[in-house]
């Protein structure tokens, strides 16, 4: 399959079930509920190092708030039911809680799994919290020297995916850049979908475990390294001279693909080869991407 | 099973009619005809409700009545689910010991809504009144967990000896609202006379007070100011001669 000249590999993208819940932060202005965003999803591109996976979702207009204020929505994703409480009361409770003006509502209120997140968080009341019953769903009032911060008592959690992904090979450095970025702006800001990584892109794509160091989890994925072409078993068509790849997870598989088909086609420009993705021989992960399926 | 039971009003009652089995939860299971031979008490005697009323529908509990029900009294006692729409006034008593559901008044209630039987210690423990008018004393008295708002003017003792919960009065409030209160929030819209054993705060911007404007915006279609929703409040914590947990959030403009 050829898309703009550049060639879509007839493979697919290999990704895993986790568990995933969204937070929606609202704040005065849009300014202060990105900056609670942004320290709240702070070091969380991979679950090998950070333990959980998170990112902006979507910046929420006003009329999509609880409150009516502006806010974004944020998803967070673990690979185990039990971090994913763990990592929200720990994160909220040192960012979003510390924000002025900002308040906490739960993006997942059908889901029945739930997480007792805004009731950890009380306790930092020491005593003068007070809860409120507001249409069904209990928050939490804990006050603070700026005045009161609100969070939902509980937050929906339910099975996401996480990794999905495609890799840009291009002629140089720029051009997989351009992509990148092209691909990226494409995909920003859709509903159940985030792209964890800075930028929303990785430089160092990783394969699973080391062939020299055995305690590794993962460690650079040589094939596509273009600096190792003549040393390893080199996944790179020639003129291939550098690679940089999408990581996505999201709240369900379709919105994942959604997503992917929009960034392929963004990022298939001059300057770009081809158009491949990961996987693990389709052993490891339920969710398969085939991205000429996607395509077409 | 129909949408919605309706009562309408057929003989409006001469004297005080007691009428604690209109609950729209028990109607859930009952037939028009189990529904029409329930008792109520009429100037103190034994009667049924068939007599004041024509039922349509049944085994549901969404309750439509229909009518001026200034003499009903109790209507929605210790109502535990379901919705109840009620198009004209009510008496005193709605929703005395309320457990839960939504109770929607479309014109005013008498007193003691929401509240409690005499002499016990706590009236609501769940569930939503709103009443778009105006109410008679003790809206929410004794409540212990729940939501009455008022959109009118209260009578005397709004929110008084409140456990928990929430009382909002969207008019001018009676005196003595929120005395007694162990915690709890009324929330005040218009002018009132605080007592004395409430102490000043600050004054910001409640955020669960914006938020449960807009549920009622949402919910029940209830027109209410941007002013309010985004204003400040001023904060009293009380009542001082009780646990001093509760507060009364009264709005001071934007």
């Amino acid at each position: 399959m050829i898309l703009n000249g550049v060639a879509i590999a007839d493979t697919f993208a290999e990704a895993f079930t986790m568990r995933v819940a969204r937070i929606v932060i609202t704040a005065r202005t849009a300014q202060w509920a990105d900056a609670a965003a942004t320290k709240l999803t702070g070091f969380a591109t991979s679950v090998i190092g950070c333990k959980v996976e998170a990112a902006i979702e979507r910046v929420l207009p006003v009329s999509e708030t609880p409150d009516g204020r502006p806010g974004v929505s944020v998803l967070f994703l673990t690979i185990d039911k039990a971090s994913l409480p763990e990592q929200l009361i720990v994160r909220l409770g040192q960012t979003v809680l510390t924000c002025p003006t900002t308040a906490c509502f739960d993006g997942l209120p059908d889901a029945p799994d739930r997480l007792a997140v805004g009731k950890a968080l009380r306790v930092f009341g020491d005593g003068f919290q007070a809860s409120k019953v507001i249409g069904g769903k209990r928050y939490w009032r804990l006050p603070v020297m700026e005045g009161e911060f609100l969070v939902a008592e509980t937050f929906g959690m339910q099975k996401g995916v996480g990794g999905g992904n495609f890799l840009i090979l291009a002629e140089d450095a720029d051009a997989a850049l351009g992509a990148a970025e092209a691909a990226v702006a494409a995909m920003t800001n859709r509903a159940g979908v985030i792209l964890p990584f800075p930028g929303g892109v990785v430089r160092s794509g990783s394969k699973v475990g080391a062939r020299r160091y055995k305690s590794l989890v993962a460690s650079t994925n040589d094939a596509f390294c273009p600096t190792l072409r003549p040393l390893t078993a080199s996944a790179l068509p020639d003129g291939v001279n550098s690679v940089l790849e999408i990581v996505l997870d999201g709240t369900d598989a379709p919105a994942i693909a959604a997503a992917m088909r929009v960034g392929i086609r963004a990022a298939c420009r001059p300057g770009v080869r081809q158009i491949t993705a990961a996987n693990f021989g389709g052993k490891l992960g339920p969710h398969h991407f085939h991205l000429r399926q996607i395509l077409a | 099973m129909s949408d919605a039971v309706v009562l309408s009003l057929t003989h409006p009652p001469e004297h005080a009619l007691v009428a604690p089995a209109i609950a729209a939860d028990r109607f859930a299971t009952l037939g028009a005809k189990e529904i029409a031979a329930l008792p109520v008490l009429h100037g103190g005697r034994a009667a049924r409700l068939g007599d004041f009323w024509r039922v349509r529908g049944e085994r549901s509990a969404t309750l439509r009545l229909e009518g001026e029900l200034d003499r009903v009294e109790g209507i929605a006692t210790a109502m535990a689910g379901g919705e109840m729409v009620i198009t004209g006034n009510a008496g005193r008593d709605l929703g005395l010991e309320l457990g839960g559901g939504r109770i929607e008044v479309r014109g005013s209630v008498g007193d003691n809504v929401g509240g409690a039987r005499p002499g016990a210690a706590r009236g609501m423990t769940g569930g939503e009144i709103v009443v778009r008018g105006g109410a008679g004393a003790g809206a929410g008295a004794a409540m212990r967990r729940g939501l009455v708002v008022v959109l009118g003017d209260t009578g005397p003792g709004a929110g008084r000896g409140m456990i928990a919960g929430t009382t909002l009065v969207g008019g001018r409030a009676g005196r003595g609202a929120g005395r007694f209160v162990k915690r709890g929030s009324l929330v005040l819209l218009g002018p009132a006379e605080r007592p004395a054993t409430f102490r000043y705060a600050c004054t910001y911007r409640p955020p669960h007070v914006a938020l449960l404007l807009r549920y009622l915006r949402t919910r029940y279609g209830l027109e209410i100011a941007d002013r309010y929703v985004t204003g400040r409040y001023e904060r009293y914590t009380g009542d001082m001669a009780e646990l001093g947990k509760g507060e009364i959030l009264q709005w001071i403009g934007n």
